[in-house]
């Protein structure tokens, strides 16, 4: 019992993506994101990585549920569980040590279902301004919640602007008249 | 599915139990803040109008619309009959000793029928609300645009007794779907959605974590009526008690392809009776869904929509729904007698 506290204790501390991994798998991540805007949807890409691999890619998929809460992570999330379903493993161990790439920093919504799932690291690219739940509208990630699962650690910026212009592209083409997101280095 | 309005009727209903407040923004719900500033008595009436010309130009109260630059002296036996608002402290001219000839420079206002001036406290910003206003105004006289829905609200009388039962058979419904999750070993947290243009139950759900940890009342309720409109991503069969209706009753309004009226968009316009306050993952996807407005029972530790975070009215965000909370409350918090445990364990680890 009190091993497997000081385990999880300390893999919480020591999970933390290195430089190349952050590099490669945000590379992946923009270009699922590319592969979206070209498909005329929502392009952000987003995957989620465990033990070297990844066990959930998700897009968004709004519109084909009618579901407004199908964002990428949450579709990505889900795709962990059936990897670990067949694989025959504790999903809520598999999340304690998996990080999530995506190119935009997640809502409000999807930094709560991280937390609940106690996801430990998020690496993200340009920010949410309209509703970001990594410190954009509001700071989910490190807010003191207690029956809202753990903190998650946040890596942004990385090809911050890249992920914007993507957005503008989409909101261009979307609705000539939409307001532009507005952009903001880190 | 079998909408469980049946049961209830002819039922006592006792709806005068409980009492629906409304969950305002923090901009509404705030204490009232005061600013100090400089009044003085005006000692012949006849010069206020050219004392107010005066004042307002050397002196004018920028952002301060809503004060009302004199008030009358309120008691009896005065020697002067009204007070004016000079400036505040913060423009006042920086000098130690403050009388009225330090405040009015010789070639702005000439000090005729003005007496010495004294400190008051008027409120910094208009206020939103009924309490607001009474409190403001005690400090100083101040203007009001009522928002008549909130005052009446505020004092627990928005819904009539029609409605008032209407509320209390739908949260009846989230009641008994709570507790048929808990029997299955979820948290004992209900949520019904109902479509108030018809009155008709659309979903009704119940906690489901013990088989997806984010399958919390509301985001299975969202799926259900995601399923009502002919879409959805999980099934809940096999939970008797989780269901929706389809929204098409009308022969032609169901023939396929048919355009003739608007078709329902997630939540757009929907109701949501739900037991205890959603948790910040829930409020904001009720958010996304554009739910019109959320009834709940009983607030909850981390709630998003009252207790931590009030995402309903959070200002950025691009959709705004109507919060009320205390829908059967008592019978609401009864459901889980951990939660008051929780609540005033947090209460005291916060001291
Ligand atoms: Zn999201
Ligand atoms: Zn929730």
């Amino acid at each position: 019992m009190g091993t497997e506290e000081g385990r999880k204790a300390d893999s919480a501390k020591s999970f933390y993506p290195s430089e190349e991994e952050i590099e490669r798998w945000m590379s992946n991540a923009f270009d699922m994101a590319k592969d979206a805007l070209e498909n005329g949807e929502v392009p952000v890409g987003c995957l989620m990585v465990y033990d070297d691999q990844v066990v959930g890619k998700g897009r968004n998929e709004v519109n084909e549920t009618k579901n407004a809460t199908r964002h990428a992570e949450m579709v990505a999330l889900d795709q962990l569980r059936d990897w670990c379903r067949r694989g025959n493993l504790d999903a809520s161990s598999v999340c304690e040590r998996t990080a999530l790439y995506v190119t935009v920093e997640p809502c409000i919504m999807c930094a709560a279902a991280l937390r609940l799932l106690n996801i430990p690291v998020v690496v993200y690219g340009c920010r949410n301004e309209r509703f970001g739940g990594c410190g954009s509208v509001l700071d989910v990630s490190s807010a003191d919640l207690p029956q809202t699962g753990t903190t998650f650690k946040c890596v942004s910026g990385h090809r911050a602007e890249e992920a914007v212009e993507m957005l503008k592209t989409f909101y261009k083409q979307e609705n000539p008249n939409a307001p532009k997101p507005k952009t903001r280095k880190e | 599915m079998e909408p469980q309005t049946k049961r209830w009727k002819g039922s006592v209903c006792d709806s005068d139990s409980w009492v629906a407040y409304p969950v305002l923004s923090d901009e509404q719900s705030q204490d009232v803040e005061l600013i100090k500033a400089f009044a003085a008595p005006i000692v012949n009436k006849k010069e206020t109008s050219r004392l107010l010309r005066e004042l307002s130009t050397l002196y004018p109260l920028n952002g301060l619309q809503h004060i009302k630059r004199v008030r009358a002296v309120r008691e009896k036996g005065s020697p002067h009959p009204l007070e004016v608002l000079v400036c505040l402290v913060s423009d006042a001219p920086d000098t130690k000793v403050i009388n009225i000839d330090s405040l009015l420079p010789s070639d702005g206002v000439r000090r005729d029928g003005l007496g010495e001036p004294f400190v008051v406290k008027v409120p910094a910003r208009p206020p939103l609300t009924r309490p607001q206003f009474e409190l403001a105004s005690k400090h100083w006289p101040t203007s009001f645009h009522e928002d008549k829905q909130v005052t009446v609200a505020l004092r627990g009388e928005l819904f009539s007794p029609p409605q008032k039962a209407r509320m209390h058979m739908y949260m009846t419904s989230a009641l008994t779907a709570a507790q048929a999750g808990k029997e299955l070993g979820m948290e004992a947290v209900g949520a019904v959605v109902v479509d108030p243009a018809t009155e008709r139950i659309v979903a009704v759900g119940h906690d489901c974590r013990g088989d997806h940890p984010l399958h919390h009342a509301a985001m299975v309720c969202i799926d259900l009526v995601a399923q009502s409109q002919g879409g959805g991503r999980y099934s809940f069969d096999r939970y008797p008690a989780c269901g929706f209706t389809s929204p098409t009753s009308d022969p032609f309004q169901s023939a396929p392809g048919s355009e003739a009226s608007p078709q329902p968009y997630i939540c757009t316009g929907y109701d949501l009776y739900v037991t205890r306050e959603p948790c910040v993952m829930c409020a904001m996807a009720l958010v996304h869904s554009r739910i019109g407005r959320v009834f709940y029972g009983t607030a909850s530790a981390d709630g998003a929509v009252g207790t931590r975070y009030k995402i309903h009215s959070q200002k950025d965000l691009n959709h705004h729904f109507e919060v009320y909370k205390g829908v059967l409350g008592k019978q609401c918090e009864d459901l889980n007698g951990l939660g008051h445990h929780i609540k005033r364990e947090r209460v005291q680890q916060s001291r």
